[in-house]
């Protein structure tokens, strides 16, 4: 027999062997099934033993001999039944075994008997115990690990239904162990010998042939790793199999075998079976055992994967347990356990790659949430412990593809998916001294990601501490860190960045209006360190905030003596906060800002309203002066400024006066003679529905005035658009200011100058170049003529208007 | 033909997000057209929208960050004129006669324009004139309480059924106005 197994076959050439092979048994099953049916059992053995001789092949792969193997046993079956029916007969077992003697050779000598012996303990099964210590004891003979190791599996298949499973009893030893041939003793025996006969043999095959083949060899080993865990699931069936005699024999014997062969593959894949396929209890029972058995392995075994394997499986119990409203008969500190444990394998394992330890740290935490979630402080101990190991390997600045960083990104993301509160990280104590592990994009990624949790779950931060601590947090995304990149960042997702920052700032809010006050400042001065780049985007929402907590306060003034000082100091804060964005060289936004606060102090009568808000509308003034130069934003800008001050009423005529006259001398000096025009046509509000203290309030309704604007805004058209387009244009709106203080009952506006306006309009449309624009003129004042007619009809506002 | 009008978003400046129960009811695939009074106020609210129909129009309101909106919009729905405008350039603000001047110059039948945060719908002169408020419910500091509020139109013909949608007391309440063309 050769003893080198030609494993470097090509696969068509195994193709060919094996269907020899399995041609040859086709025919000698038929034979033998022949030979049977005539009762003539020599012949059908002698048959049986020939296509059991294909089974002693060294050329065939190990997928290949499985399917040999396969085909084989099928046809075995026949004779076993036969066998079976010739035994009720009455046929003497020893007469069997005298013939199966007679195959030639040890491989289909060994099936044989093993056929029999099966046979045998069917037929008699107090003579079970004996048997299978005959039969386990005999496959000795094959040393061959391929042969030996299908061998071996056809025993345990064979036994599969027959192995005695009954407690071993101290009395009424003899009548029971009779009856069922042995106890579940004697199957442990049977099953663990097999088991450490298979397991020896599959190590062997890691040393046989050329060290140039080892990478095939190995991947030829886990194709039969099955093979052996199969006795592992054997022994998980065994019913009678209690905790106590896991505890004193099958475990211990299990491991022993495990650690001893001191084979990584092997151990690798037994330890990760036995958590498989013995009950989560027995692990439970057994801890100390199986990790100790753990830190004995060989140094390439991947521990981790086994403990996490075995963590998640315990973790998974305990919650399900639970849940189900159970209750663990143990009373294991699960996370000191597996926390030490963890400890003391990373200790003696000092090549352990560091996302090993951080992938294990994870499972702990896990382990953490799912046994012990309202134990906040056993997470804070992972976190404490990856710290330590971090700064022990002096880590830093880990980059969130690499694999620690993977694995780091995973561990801090875990509290904050588990509680759904950021504020529980606030009882992390080693939360903010692990994040910085993470280099500039992962810090900042992780920042987005708390902040969405806080977003999705509306989380309010509510007090001044939790604001400087969260606000800590996600200082990459607030000011600039050491370890930036230099190159400026994409403006799209800066913005997106930053945007998404401003909405968290809508989350830190009290509702004690002292404590919101507080709560402004601090984030305030975090922000404020931020740049000029980012503080467009973060001190707004601040702005706003205080604007809102200002009103707050004035609606709880009966409560709060103190309130209009309070007032005051908020809108001097909000003043200080604009012209931060003031001095970064923005004006539009802080225009719009001082504006919009003008609004909100005209709302608050506190005392210096008035002092506050005339500031706030002359700040805007300053900023449209000296910094808008571009003339449409200009025309922008100044109407938007009489659009709120029209809105405003707080102001005596000593600030009213120079405020409404500055309007109307800005819009006057706008560049473009139809933006001063129509910009002095907006003025003409300010004198009309425009209030002050002196009007008590009410409208002021100047009806000179703003005749005169018209006027103004008039005779800028006429005299000095050179286009007769934009002119005629200009009539039209003209005009229908003109309606508009008519209908309000501005009696200064008679209808001569009405119709006057008319005549002209009349006059020079039909001159204009007919395009989409002149059409657009003509329809706007076809629409005007309209709306006077339909007006005239109902009241008198335009009478003796002619269109 | 279901048309969206909202406004007054003020993402990020004064508010965090869309109300939830708005943000279920937008679903997409029902709505054909969007119309934005503005502010926005950054680029993520705009492709949000994109998402709840591929027809959005934009109107620049006074902290829209992006300034290639237009101050102003004409589109055609159905047998409507339909103008749009942010309403900050309107003075006096919501005065309606000062709309109906906007309203004559762009030639429109329905007139829609935000900026007070108020929901409005009215006829005025046989035209129409919607406010869909502020949908986010933001600040404004003309305004004591601000509803959040959006408006969908549907559009037959020559007959326009206004739902205004407003969030009171964490309910989503709807109520119906029509509006016929003359």
């Amino acid at each position: 027999m050769p003893t080198t197994p030609q494993l470097g076959s090509p696969p068509d050439e195994q193709d060919k062997l094996l269907d020899e092979a399995l041609g040859i048994v086709k025919m000698q099953a038929f034979q033998m099934k022949r030979c049977l049916d005539k009762g003539r059992l020599m012949d059908g053995l002698k048959h049986a033993s020939t296509l059991l001789g294909e089974l002693r092949t060294s050329m065939l792969s190990p997928k290949s001999y499985y399917e040999l193997y396969m085909a084989v046993t099928d046809e075995l079956r026949h004779l076993e039944i036969y066998l079976v029916d010739e035994f009720q007969k009455g046929r003497q077992v020893s007469d069997l075994y005298e013939m199966v003697q007679y195959a030639g050779s040890i491989v289909p000598r060994l099936y044989l008997l093993i056929t029999v012996g099966l046979v045998y303990i069917k037929t008699k099964p107090s003579l079970s115990r004996d048997v299978l210590k005959d039969m386990v004891e005999m496959c000795r003979g094959v040393q061959h690990p391929l042969r030996g190791l299908f061998l071996r599996n056809y025993l345990l298949q064979c036994t599969r239904n027959i192995l005695p499973d009954v407690a071993d009893t101290e009395g009424s030893l003899e009548s029971e162990e009779s009856s069922t041939g042995g106890t579940v003793q004697d199957s442990i025996d049977f099953v663990l010998m097999n088991f450490a006969e298979m397991n020896k043999l599959w190590v062997r095959m890691q040393h046989q042939g050329h060290s140039r083949d080892r990478e095939r060899r190995e991947k030829e080993r886990q194709d039969l790793r099955i093979l052996v865990g199969t006795n592992l699931v054997r022994l998980s069936q065994l019913e009678c199999i209690d905790l106590e005699k896991y505890i004193k024999t099958v475990l211990p014997s299990i491991l022993e075998q495990v650690v001893s062969c001191r084979d990584a593959i092997a151990q690798e894949y037994l330890m990760e079976c036995i958590i498989q396929v013995f009950p989560d209890e027995f692990h439970l029972s057994t801890l100390h055992s199986f990790l100790r058995a753990c830190a004995e392995l060989q140094p390439n075994v991947n521990v981790k994967n086994i403990i996490i394997a075995l963590i998640d499986r315990l973790a998974a119990f305990t919650q399900r347990t639970k849940d189900e409203g159970g209750v663990i008969s143990t009373d294991l500190q699960l996370f000191d356990i597996f926390s030490d444990q963890v400890a003391l394998i990373i200790m003696s394992k000092p090549d352990i790659p560091s996302e090993d330890i951080v992938a294990l740290q994870v499972s702990l935490i896990n382990l953490a949430n799912k046994c012990y979630p309202d134990k906040v402080h056993y997470v804070d101990k992972v976190l404490g412990k990856t710290t330590e190991i971090f700064n022990k390997f002096n880590l830093e600045r880990i980059g969130q593809i690499t694999p620690v960083g993977k694995e780091l990104m995973k561990l801090l993301k875990i509290p904050v998916d588990n509680y759904d509160n950021v504020l529980t990280l606030l009882k992390l104590e080693n939360y903010g001294n692990l994040l910085d592990f993470l280099d500039y994009d992962g810090r900042k990624a992780l920042a987005m990601y708390l902040i969405n949790n806080a977003l999705e779950n509306e989380t309010q931060i509510g007090n001044p501490e939790q604001v400087d601590f969260m606000l800590g947090l996600i200082s990459s995304l607030i000011q600039d860190q050491a370890d930036q990149p230099a190159e400026t960042p994409d403006p799209e997702d800066f913005a997106e960045e930053q945007s998404l920052l401003g909405r968290f700032l809508h989350l830190l809010v009290s509702e004690d209006p002292d404590e919101q006050y507080l709560i402004l400042n601090t984030a305030r001065r975090h922000l404020g360190a931020g740049g000029n780049k980012r503080i467009p985007f973060t001190l707004p929402p601040v702005v706003f905030a205080a604007y809102q907590l200002a009103f707050r306060y004035y609606s709880v003034k009966d409560q709060d003596d103190k309130w209009q000082k309070k007032c005051q100091k908020i809108f001097q804060f909000c003043h200080g906060t604009i012209s931060a964005l003031t001095k970064a060289e923005l004006a539009e936004l802080p225009l719009r800002l001082f504006l919009q606060g003008a609004l909100a102090i005209s709302r608050i009568p506190f005392e210096n309203q008035e002092t506050v808000a005339y500031e706030f509308m002359s700040q805007a003034f300053s900023l449209y002066e000296d910094e808008i130069s571009d003339s449409k934003a200009q025309l922008a800008a100044i109407t938007l400024i009489v659009a709120t001050l029209e809105q405003i009423g707080c102001f005596g005529e000593e600030n009213h006066d120079p405020l409404r006259t500055n309007c109307a001398l800005a819009a006057s000096k706008l560049l473009k003679k139809p933006d001063q025009s129509r910009a002095v046509g907006t003025c003409s509000h300010l004198f009309w529905s425009g209030k002050s203290v002196a009007s008590g309030g009410e409208q002021i309704k100047d009806e000179k005035r703003v005749l005169d604007c018209l006027k103004k805004g008039l005779k800028i058209a006429a005299n000095q658009c050179m286009d007769s387009m934009v002119q005629v244009q200009l009539f039209v709106e003209l005009l229908n200011h003109y309606l508009y203080f008519k209908k309000k009952g501005n009696q200064l506006i008679e209808a001569s100058l009405v119709n006057e306006l008319v005549e002209k309009i009349k006059e020079e449309l039909p001159n204009l170049e007919n395009n989409e624009e002149s059409q657009q003129i003509s329809k706007h004042f076809t629409n005007t003529v309209d709306h006077v007619k339909s007006v005239a009809s109902i009241e008198d506002h335009y009478k003796d208007i002619e269109v | 033909m279901l048309v969206l009008v909202l406004g007054d978003l003020h993402i990020p400046h004064r508010v965090a997000s869309l109300p939830a129960k708005f943000r279920k009811l937008l679903s997409p695939g029902r709505i054909q057209h969007i119309l934005c009074t503005g502010n926005l106020c950054t680029r993520e609210s705009y492709d949000y929208l994109k998402t709840v129909a591929a027809d959005v129009h934009v109107v620049r309101g006074d902290f829209d960050d992006n300034l290639l909106y237009p101050e102003q919009k004409v589109v055609t729905v159905g047998q409507f004129r339909i103008g749009l405008c942010h309403g900050h350039q309107i003075v006096p603000w919501g005065d309606p006669d000062a709309l109906a001047m906007v309203q004559r110059q762009l030639d429109v039948d329905i007139l829609i324009t935000g900026h007070t945060h108020k929901f409005e719908a009215y006829e005025h002169e046989s035209k129409f004139y919607i406010n869909p408020g502020s949908a986010t419910g933001a600040y404004n500091p003309l305004e004591n309480r601000v509803i959040p509020s959006f408006v969908l139109m549907d559009i037959q013909s020559s007959t326009v059924v206004t739902y205004v949608y407003q969030l009171i007391d964490s309910e989503v309440k709807v109520e119906r106005i029509e509006y016929k063309k003359s």
